[in-house]
């Protein structure tokens, strides 16, 4: 049930447009492959256009064009974005060392930051967290120990192709048997979370739309 | 494979589909519970908004992709509701275009609710992934952050968020939020709502304490939902939350059932081959 729908005519309408939508798509399961197709075309469509409108209504037009008709001469930074946004539009027509210029700022500052904030945020706090300490109680001490020695197997569990003795071996396989063990968990919960998924479609068929559940 | 076993094979999809329909009309009381027995996520949840003060202001980072939406909208709306009934005003902030997309949509159901007017603020979208993230980072401090997001009132500013709440999806998510906008926000909490496929990805922010709650599968969700007295503010949470537990264990059923038939088939397949063998 999305409840994103109202009682107005028009609410109405946009439930069948939804529910036909959803009987195309499930058909995709019983070999229907055309129609489905084309509500992959839909989508795409719809995707697309709902991008270019969020950059003109949300990005472009407030925060770059409006800024600079009310202040052209004291915001010159925002000349040099308009000149970035030309010249990825142009790209296609454009030397490419003159293209390349806004991808590579895009893509180096996504690297520098998620770079960064791995490190920081994740890399160093998990292993800080990793390292076995004596807690306030016992339990939690044991919990963990175990922690620290999961993590330690699982990670001699990467160790492949190279000398190696006995321990180290069992280790190995016993960190990579813990790695299957919590893939298998995660699948399970996968399994459950995609049930969901297609029940929360059939409750929209069978209630919101053909009435049938009370 | 026989006509006969291809016919089978291609209205399986269609059976499972009338199976799970039909296991959807049944009511089973108390005798199947979705909520999880473990109610410790739940409690964690409850226990983080309970530290939260009075008219706080709550940065709702809306980042969920269209796929699996459906699975946490339930929680999702419980916990907006939640916020809303402790006085909190929640910005809801988007980093994502499917974010925004379905933020638009939520925020169009709350006014059309008129669920507390003014104490939902629409931070609309921001451009730019992590680098967006360190820019709201920075507006959340001292800096005042009305020429940071579109949408913002002039007077505000997010200088007293105490707490955010990422709802997270595939993109950007709850662990962008903790590598990017904590080391910068030292006093800023964070809970997330995400989908199952991302419990490994999260849970060891749990453990690390970088993450003061977090509810990521659809039985801790419903615990969560079920600790709730929203009394005038239920309206807010789905109109039928959560996927009925019958039509689910009917769905584990039958994977369990079809996984059981591709090994037993595969094992009967090498008992076979072993017996030709020793035949010849």
């Amino acid at each position: 049930m999305s409840g994103l729908f109202g009682a107005e005519p028009v609410d109405q309408a946009a439930t069948w447009v939804a529910a036909a939508a959803t009987l195309i798509v499930l058909g995709g399961l019983l070999g229907e492959r055309r129609i489905f197709g084309w509500s992959q075309h839909l989508l795409a469509g719809l995707a697309t256009g709902f991008l270019a409108l969020l950059a003109i209504t949300e990005v472009l037009v407030p925060r770059l064009l409006t800024p600079l008709a009310a202040d052209p001469v004291g915001r010159a930074e925002l000349w040099f974005g308009i000149a970035l946004v030309g010249v990825a539009a142009g790209a296609p027509w454009l030397p490419r060392i003159v293209s390349a210029v806004p991808l590579s700022i895009a893509i180096g500052a996504l690297a520098a930051f998620a770079l960064g904030g791995a490190v920081v945020g994740t890399l160093l706090p998990q292993l800080a967290s990793a390292v076995a300490r004596p807690e306030p109680t016992l339990v939690a001490t044991l919990a963990g120990v175990g922690a620290a020695t999961v993590s330690g197997l699982v990670l001699i569990g990467f160790v492949h192709g190279t000398p190696r003795g006995r321990f180290l071996t069992v280790a190995a396989t016993s960190g990579r048997w813990l790695m299957l063990a919590g893939l298998g968990g995660w699948l399970g919960y996968l399994l459950f979370s995609r049930l969901v998924l297609l029940i929360d479609r059939l409750s929209f068929l069978v209630g919101d739309w053909l009435g049938l559940l009370p | 494979m026989s006509d006969r076993r291809a016919l089978l094979a291609r209205l399986a999809p269609l059976l499972l589909i009338g199976v799970l329909s039909v296991a959807l009309l049944p009511d089973t009381g108390t005798g199947l519970r979705l909520p999880s027995a473990d109610i410790l996520p739940a409690s964690e949840m409850r226990a983080a908004l309970d530290r939260l003060d009075e008219d706080a202001t709550v940065l709702v980072g809306f980042d969920p992709d269209l796929g699996t939406y459906a699975e946490i909208r339930p929680t999702v709306r419980a916990l907006v509701a939640d916020l809303l009934g402790r006085g909190a005003t929640l910005a809801f902030v988007s980093l994502t275009p499917e974010g925004r997309a379905l933020a638009i949509a939520e925020l169009g159901r709350l006014e059309r609710l008129a669920v507390g007017p003014g104490a939902v603020v629409d931070l609309g979208f921001l451009p730019g992934a992590e680098a967006a993230l360190v820019r709201l980072a920075r507006g959340i401090g001292p800096v005042p952050a009305d020429a940071l997001v579109a949408g913002l009132p002039r007077e505000t500013t997010l200088s007293g968020a105490a707490m955010a709440v990422v709802v997270g999806g595939n993109d950007l998510g709850a662990r962008s939020w903790v590598e990017q906008v904590a080391p910068r926000a030292d006093d800023l909490e964070i809970v997330a709502v995400a989908p199952t496929v991302l419990l490994p990805e999260l849970q060891p922010y749990i453990a690390s304490g970088q993450l003061a709650a977090l509810l990521a599968t659809p039985r801790d969700g419903a615990a969560y939902r079920e600790s709730l007295d929203l009394g005038a503010l239920d309206p807010v949470t789905d109109p039928r939350p959560g996927a009925p537990p019958l039509a689910i264990l009917v769905g584990v059923l039958v994977a369990i059932g079809v996984l059981g038939e591709a090994v037993g088939a595969r094992a009967a397949g090498a008992l076979r081959a072993q017996r030709t063998r020793e035949v010849t």
